[in-house]
């Protein structure tokens, strides 16, 4: 295999991209600057051969082959003059029309594309072609099996003919799924027409309003020139009248903005005063909820309310609230309370 | 409040003979595991600790851990160091004195208990107060609160709120104040009443009875001292005219921890020097054999440390 001579780090993680097992990391460095980063800085990819890369070159498009490795524009131009060569790094025999611009960050991503492509061209069955749900994810199995190998240059012999011999088995099976498929799309096609066709309508409308809109006010002042012009009546009187016309106008434009065209579908299909009827809710019949008051056993004598500490004279035993204290809502009742509320709590001896 | 509190559920026991079995159990336990994995020449049964030796070494410690509170400074308020005694009882409750060493322990339920009752002190300022160490020594010290800060936790099985007496007994005095005018003077009764609860500190009471329990007693005693008649207090003010059961229920509870109270004497000198002696051994022989360095509280990426085979251990003399 030919060597690359490494002239810059970024060529050496261009590798690492390449291929399709992931290597460990050189330096302990390496591993902690990008743990798992992809490089999509302009400067980091670039081609193989000439080594320029996006940010020398912005315009600079990146092509892959069958083969999976990448060539830019120019390189393919020089190297493929004749029309056919061999790659530059594998030694595959290439043609030139088997380029293309590639799509993803790595080429081996684009090769796959491509495969998967062209296998499933031969292997187009859809999911109501099965019985069971079993069968269906067999096949897809071996459609993936298919696919890896031929990415992965694994049993390409094999494959190959696999290929050829499903081909020939399910010729027709083939064949009607492919008119489905083309059926399909065309409806598709067609319904996307529609839409576009009816936007582009709409679009004229509007601006065609908007043209007599312009017109008629226009129309409007060359009236009133031409009355300044030639009538009799004074300027003030034609100015007055010019300027009920005018209110007229635009009036009228307010009046056609808003008039909404009245349609008779919601937007999801709905008619509209179709009633859709709901199941009715079951009803839960269930007890009413009864409130209780918590009952705490204290194991103690009973403690008198907060509120009443201060009548019943606890409160001249407490230190009084200073009134830095009381600003924060300290109150000696507040003290008081809990120190009776600890002295009382688990006095007497528990039952038994 | 103490009536749902984990204290009532989970730390209250029946009698002195269910924690002495406990106890038991503890001693019982680090001898078998000792056993199981030393299997060392020098090892042998009559290395372990008695549970009445084991005993003079807890009360020692534990008067220790008195005197660290109360030379603290800034001066710890009483409710800390009622905790700290708990959690140090609580402790050895469940495990063995030969298997954590008393004097780290005490110091890191020092330590837990300053955090929970939110007397805000900063670890360097906590071991600043080890006056005899040098600064390195109170880094190290440190260091080893930290190591056991968790395994605390974790023995007194997440039960972190520790009611005291010292309230029970203001909110007594408050209520005798209002409801009691037999009495002249309540606050005459404050000094022996404080004095009464730290001793019961320094027994079991706080794990057989109720803090309210244990401040009424406090006062009642002080009263009879006094030569003062407090039973109408019972029965008029606390309403127990009619409940005959409760009360004799009462009364027994709290001849029950007078007597606990008068059982207890301090460790004498000799006594604590031999099992001190003993303890250090048993300790040297399994504590380097059994890595228990926890090493929960370094971040990832840092290397971890080499457990330091040459250990200054500091001695109790560096405590005041």
């Amino acid at each position: 295999m030919k060597v690359i001579k490494f002239q810059h780090r970024s060529c050496f993680k261009w590798l690492l991209r390449g291929c399709s097992l992931p290597l460990p990391p050189k330096t302990g460095s390496e591993y902690y600057t990008r743990p798992n980063v992809v490089q999509t800085e302009m400067d980091e990819q670039g081609c193989p051969r000439c080594k320029t890369t996006k940010y020398r070159n912005p315009s600079l498009k990146l092509m892959v082959n069958v083969c999976g490795h990448t060539l830019c524009e120019n390189c393919v131009e020089m190297l493929f003059v004749r029309g056919s060569s061999n790659c530059v790094q594998c030694d595959t025999p290439l043609r030139k029309s088997n380029f293309r611009v590639q799509l993803f960050e790595d080429p081996t991503v684009d090769k796959e594309v491509e495969i998967r492509k062209k296998v499933l061209k031969i292997y187009n069955k859809r999911d109501f072609d099965f019985p069971s749900l079993r069968e269906y994810n067999d096949y897809l199995e071996q459609v993936e099996d298919i696919v890896y190998n031929l990415t992965n240059n694994v049993d390409v012999e094999n494959t190959k003919l696999r290929m050829e011999q499903y081909q020939r088995e399910n010729r027709d099976v083939i064949q009607r799924n492919k008119a489905k498929l083309t059926r399909e799309q065309e409806e598709l096609e067609e319904l996307l027409l529609q839409e576009q066709q009816s936007n582009e309508q709409r679009r004229l409308e509007v601006l065609q309003e908007e043209q007599r809109q312009l017109q008629a006010k226009r129309k409007n002042k060359q009236a009133l020139l031409d009355e300044l012009e030639q009538s009799q009546l004074p300027a003030t009187l034609l100015l007055a009248q010019h300027k009920v016309r005018a209110a007229q106008l635009e009036t009228q434009i307010e009046q056609q903005k808003q008039a909404v065209k009245p349609t008779s579908l919601f937007s999801t299909g709905i008619h509209m005063r179709q009633t859709v009827s709901l199941q009715p809710v079951t009803k839960i019949e269930d007890v009413l909820y009864h409130y209780r008051p918590l009952q705490v056993e204290t194991y103690g004598p009973p403690v008198p309310e907060l509120e009443q500490l201060g009548r019943l004279g606890y409160l001249n035993h407490v230190r009084a609230a200073v009134t830095q204290d009381t600003a924060g809502g300290y109150t000696s009742g507040l003290a008081c309370y809990r120190a009776i509320q600890d002295a009382f709590s688990g006095l007497f001896p528990l039952r038994g | 409040m103490f009536h749902n509190s984990s204290q009532k559920k989970y730390w209250i026991f029946k009698s002195e003979d269910e924690l002495e079995h406990m106890r038991c159990k503890a001693n019982q336990k680090f001898r078998n595991k000792a056993l199981e994995s030393g299997k060392k020449p020098g090892v042998s049964e009559s290395m372990f600790l008695q549970r009445h030796e084991e005993d003079v070494l807890f009360r020692h410690y534990e008067r220790r851990l008195l005197e660290f509170c109360n030379a603290f400074k800034p001066t710890m308020p009483k409710s800390v160091v009622g905790t700290a005694l708990m959690y140090f009882r609580r402790f050895y409750l469940s495990n063995s004195v030969m298997e954590y060493h008393p004097r780290i322990i005490m110091l890191t339920c020092t330590y837990l208990a300053c955090k929970v009752d939110e007397f805000n002190v900063s670890c360097t300022q906590f071991v600043g107060n080890l006056v005899q160490e040098t600064p390195a020594g109170q880094e190290r010290v440190l260091e080893q609160i930290l190591e056991y800060e968790l395994l605390l936790i974790q023995q007194l099985n997440f039960h972190l709120v520790v009611h005291n007496p010292y309230r029970p007994m203001e909110g007594l005095l408050i209520d005798l104040k209002t409801r009691y005018p037999t009495l002249e003077s309540p606050e005459s009764l404050r000094k022996t009443a404080d004095d009464f609860l730290t001793q019961a500190a320094m027994t079991d009471a706080g794990l057989l009875f109720s803090p309210s329990q244990i401040a009424l007693t406090a006062i009642l005693n002080s009263a009879s001292r006094a030569g003062l008649n407090m039973e109408s207090y019972l029965t008029q003010c606390l309403g127990l005219k009619e409940e005959k059961e409760t009360l004799s229920k009462m009364y027994d509870s709290m001849r029950r921890m007078k007597t606990l109270l008068k059982k207890y004497e301090p460790p004498k000198l000799e006594e604590v020097n031999i099992s001190k002696q003993r303890l250090e051994r048993i300790h040297a022989e399994f504590a380097s054999s059994s890595n228990k360095r926890k090493r929960g509280y370094e971040e990832d990426g840092h290397v971890a440390k080499e457990p330091r085979l040459v250990e200054e251990e500091w001695t109790d003399e560096d405590l005041i």
